[in-house]
């Protein structure tokens, strides 16, 4: 066995030299050489200053928090789009945190029990999650539990669960209640860093995007179809738009 | 599935197909013994090794010599990457600012990387430094898929072998790692430079965004990682989000080239395994068996996710247009879609690595049981590098046993008689990671320290906490991520669960390489079972599904199927 441990040492030693330092400054180096571009993470300089990259999603918000209707607005996001904290929600498929309160799937009552229908609906969403008056959403009711509520009495939803993302992408993009919202816009991504959006996603807020922008929409639609980026070779991922070059080409117009 | 779904999952196997061959005659050159390729290049390295470790590579060990040194190499591995993780805030390279990882989380993430499992209860971003990245948890997966292929090797000396010994794990490690893990490894992280994957030694840039506002843009050699977590089939990723990050997964090529990364050299090993024992058609009827398993719960999962999430509202649009990839996008990215990511990741699940481009926390029930369901048939599609081989080699002894009993024979298996000794052998081989998963399991479910790290109620709830076990004790890796398992419990005991299925498989094949090794070689008579066709390999298989079935199959009712069935 000592003569294992040894040996075991002997090895360790050398490959965290050769592998540890060796191969990743090899890598760095002839990334550096053919890819300097990808290898630092594709980062877009406007007027010589840093404002993000190309494969890295960001928010178009302003300091409070509300969506500019100037630029077109990414996904949901788990991380908030810092890249220092990537993640998923991990919210299950059947979680009322993600899906809301779904009759006979999900819902409790007042006092927290199974229950066949929602106690909290609202009339523009039947499966709306009361909050807290401090807005923490409430999935395990408990009698004399204090709930938000709106003006009319009606309950304050949870603003981030699926059915009420969608109402709130309806309202921001002016949309007819004929118009189903794309699935991606009301999701949040693997990485929260997500950069693009689907070309349906795009399309339903162009119009918006141009009136805010006194713009003629066939102006917006047409940097949309600049910016939407193909599946590889025909068939390898999906079809996309990046959020980032389409709003640093719209902020190019002006 | 669409059709572009199809497209995507039939390039990649046919590219294996193809590289899957070819790398395992390679390979066959290298470990068999005689003249291989590059042996101009790669000896001078080789001799220079064997003088520093002071060892005779043409000497051949008993199974204990080789199961000592894999253990005493594990230990100090161990060791060593525990003091790098727990001094981490202390050494250079670390310009993020990462403390010292905390003891216990060192201890699991330590094991996690020897037994290339890659469970990470880390923020890779801010818990771990560029250090203790590159020559702590990089080495980990280079040497753990080493050991693996080694394992192999002499498990195949042992089966095929006229001699008592199993070969010199020495030889075994150096080799793998200078001939096949390094310049492989070299060339893939290159490829996913040019696609965006990034690689540097910057530490967080700031951004001051269009809006207003400013981001944090993260850095690292990470390519040189990521190669070596899918070749190494290990699955631990530079940042929290793993194949997700567009850093490290940038475009639905490199989604892609990430699979047949992580599946080729498995698939090519059994190929080496062909052509060292001289029966090619033997490896065809095993790479048929995986092939098959990895098909069925890829496509079983792809369907599921693109058809979406039944529960959300009629206002959301699910549907697969030209426009938009529809089906069910929570956790996962738009570049990929839904069949995309449930292809990458629910197709690695078949390995050991694990490597996950979506949230399968968010997946739909029968989505995330394609996951299950790969890694609790034992990892064998096809399997780690070098461990899928001795996973699947070990229910080939099972199914000849059974095969035998039913017809009134002496199992055989390529000339040698299966006897009661192996039978215990690969009987305990086989209970070893049901017994850890549901004894771990079960125990967490009615322990508060378990169910108070449950993030998703009901069903998924234990779903999660089942998985992270299975996963754990599989070498997988991969988790239900919403289990908050940072706690004293989980990192103690799916550090356990890591070792006990890392280990004990190794210790156990191993000892089967030495009870074969040296019997008496039978010459094939018409009497002989044939484990080479069809008929066996469809026998094989539906061993594998039954007795992965028993084990588990209580398991799967009170989570995914139950969830797929509730309301």
């Amino acid at each position: 066995m000592r003569r294992h441990l040894v040996a075991s040492i002997v090895m360790l030693v050398g490959l965290t030299v050769l592998l540890g330092f060796g191969y990743p400054l090899l890598v760095t180096g002839l990334s550096y050489l053919f890819f300097r571009h990808q290898a630092e993470g594709s980062l877009i300089y406007r007027h010589g200053k840093l404002v993000g990259s190309q494969l890295l999603g960001q928010t178009f918000s302003n300091s409070k928090g509300d969506p500019l209707p100037q630029y077109f607005q990414p996904r949901p996001s788990a991380a908030g789009y810092d890249g220092a904290s990537s993640g998923a929600s991990n919210l299950g498929p059947s979680n009322p945190l993600l899906v809301g309160f779904v009759a006979g799937v999900n819902t409790v009552g007042l006092h927290g029990a199974p229950s066949p229908r929602n106690p909290f609906a609202t009339k523009a969403d039947p499966a709306c999650v009361p909050v807290t008056v401090r807005g923490t959403p409430v999935t395990s009711p408990v009698p004399g539990q204090r709930y938000a509520r709106q003006p009319d009495g009606a309950y304050v939803c949870d603003p981030d669960t699926i059915p009420e993302r969608a109402i709130a992408y309806r309202q921001f993009n002016d949309l007819p209640g004929s118009v189903r919202v794309p699935v991606d816009a009301v999701t949040a991504s693997g990485s929260g860093l997500d950069p693009d959006i689907s070309v349906a996603n795009a399309v339903d807020q162009a119009p918006r995007v141009a009136r805010a922008r006194h713009l003629p929409l066939a102006h917006v639609m047409a940097l949309v179809h600049r910016y939407t980026q193909g599946r590889e070779w025909g068939f390898l991922g999906e079809p996309t738009v990046n959020v980032l070059q389409l709003n640093l080409a719209l902020d190019e117009l002006r | 599935m669409t059709a572009s779904g199809w497209e995507q999952l039939l390039s990649v196997l046919a590219v294996a197909a193809v590289s899957a061959p070819l790398l395992g005659r390679y390979l066959a050159a290298v470990f068999g013994g005689g003249k291989a390729p590059g042996d101009r290049v790669f000896r001078p390295a080789e001799r220079l090794t064997y003088r520093a470790l002071g060892i005779d590579p043409d000497s051949s060990w008993t199974w204990r010599a080789y199961a000592l040194a894999v253990l005493a190499f594990g230990l100090v591995s161990t060791l060593l990457l525990y003091l790098i993780l727990r001094l981490q805030g202390h050494l250079p390279l670390n310009p993020t600012g990462a403390p010292d990882m905390p003891p216990l989380l060192s201890f699991n993430t330590a094991v996690s990387f020897i037994t290339g499992t890659n469970w990470q209860a880390y923020e890779g971003e801010t818990a771990a430094s560029y250090l203790a990245q590159m020559a702590g948890l990089v080495v980990a997966q280079f040497t753990a898929a080493a050991v693996g292929l080694s394992v192999a090797l002499a498990l195949v000396r042992g089966i095929s072998g006229s001699r008592r010994t199993v070969g010199n794990f020495w030889t075994d490690l150096t080799r793998s790692l200078v001939r096949v893990f390094v310049p492989l490894s070299v060339v893939g992280a290159l490829v996913m430079v040019g696609q965006g994957a990034v690689q540097t030694f910057r530490g967080f840039d700031t951004a001051a965004t269009l809006a207003g506002g400013s981001q944090t843009i993260p850095g690292g050699p990470v390519a040189s990682m990521e190669a070596i977590k899918l070749l190494g089939t290990n699955g631990g990723s530079f940042y929290g989000a793993g194949g997700a990050h567009p850093f490290e997964n940038p475009t639905g090529f490199t989604n892609m080239f990430d699979l047949l990364l992580v599946i080729v050299l498995p698939f090519a090993i059994v190929f080496m395994f062909g052509r060292l024992i001289g029966h090619r058609r033997q490896a065809l009827a095993i790479v048929a068996v995986m092939a098959a398993i990895f098909i069925g719960h890829t496509v079983v999962s792809m369907q599921a996710e693109v058809h979406g999430n039944p529960r959300l509202p009629a206002s959301v649009s699910q549907a697969v247009t030209s426009t938009s990839p529809g089906g069910n996008m929570e956790g996962k990215e738009t570049r990929f879609g839904p069949e995309g990511s449930a292809l990458m990741t629910v197709g690695t699940m078949g390995t050991t690595a694990g490597a996950t481009d979506s949230a399968l926390d968010s997946y739909t029930p029968v989505g995330g049981a394609g996951a299950f369901v790969a890694i609790l048939l034992g990892e064998i599609s096809p399997g780690g590098d070098g461990g899928g081989l001795y996973a699947i080699l070990v229910l080939a002894l099972l199914a000849v046993f059974v095969a035998g009993l039913m017809v009134g024979r002496t199992p055989e298996f390529l000339g040698k008689k299966i006897r009661a000794p192996q039978m215990k052998l690969v009987l305990a081989y086989v209970l070893t990671i049901p017994v850890v998963v549901l004894v771990l399991g079960s125990t967490s479910l009615v322990l508060r320290s378990g169910t108070s790290a449950i993030l998703n109620p009901g069903f998924h709830g234990l779903s999660e906490v089942t998985y992270a076990y299975a996963s754990a004790a599989n070498n997988n890796g991969s988790a239900f991520a919403g289990l908050a398992a940072d706690t004293t419990w989980y990192n103690t005991t799916l550090g356990l669960a890591m070792l006990a299925g890392r280990f004990v498989p190794i210790i156990l094949a191993l000892a089967i390489a030495g009870s074969l090794g040296g019997a008496r070689v039978h010459a094939r008579t018409r009497a002989t079972l044939d484990t080479s066709g069809p008929t066996f390999a469809a026998f094989l298989f539906g061993v594998i599904v039954i007795v992965g079935g028993l084990i588990y199959f209580p398991m799967l009712i009170l989570g995914p199927i139950g969830e797929r069935f509730a309301g």
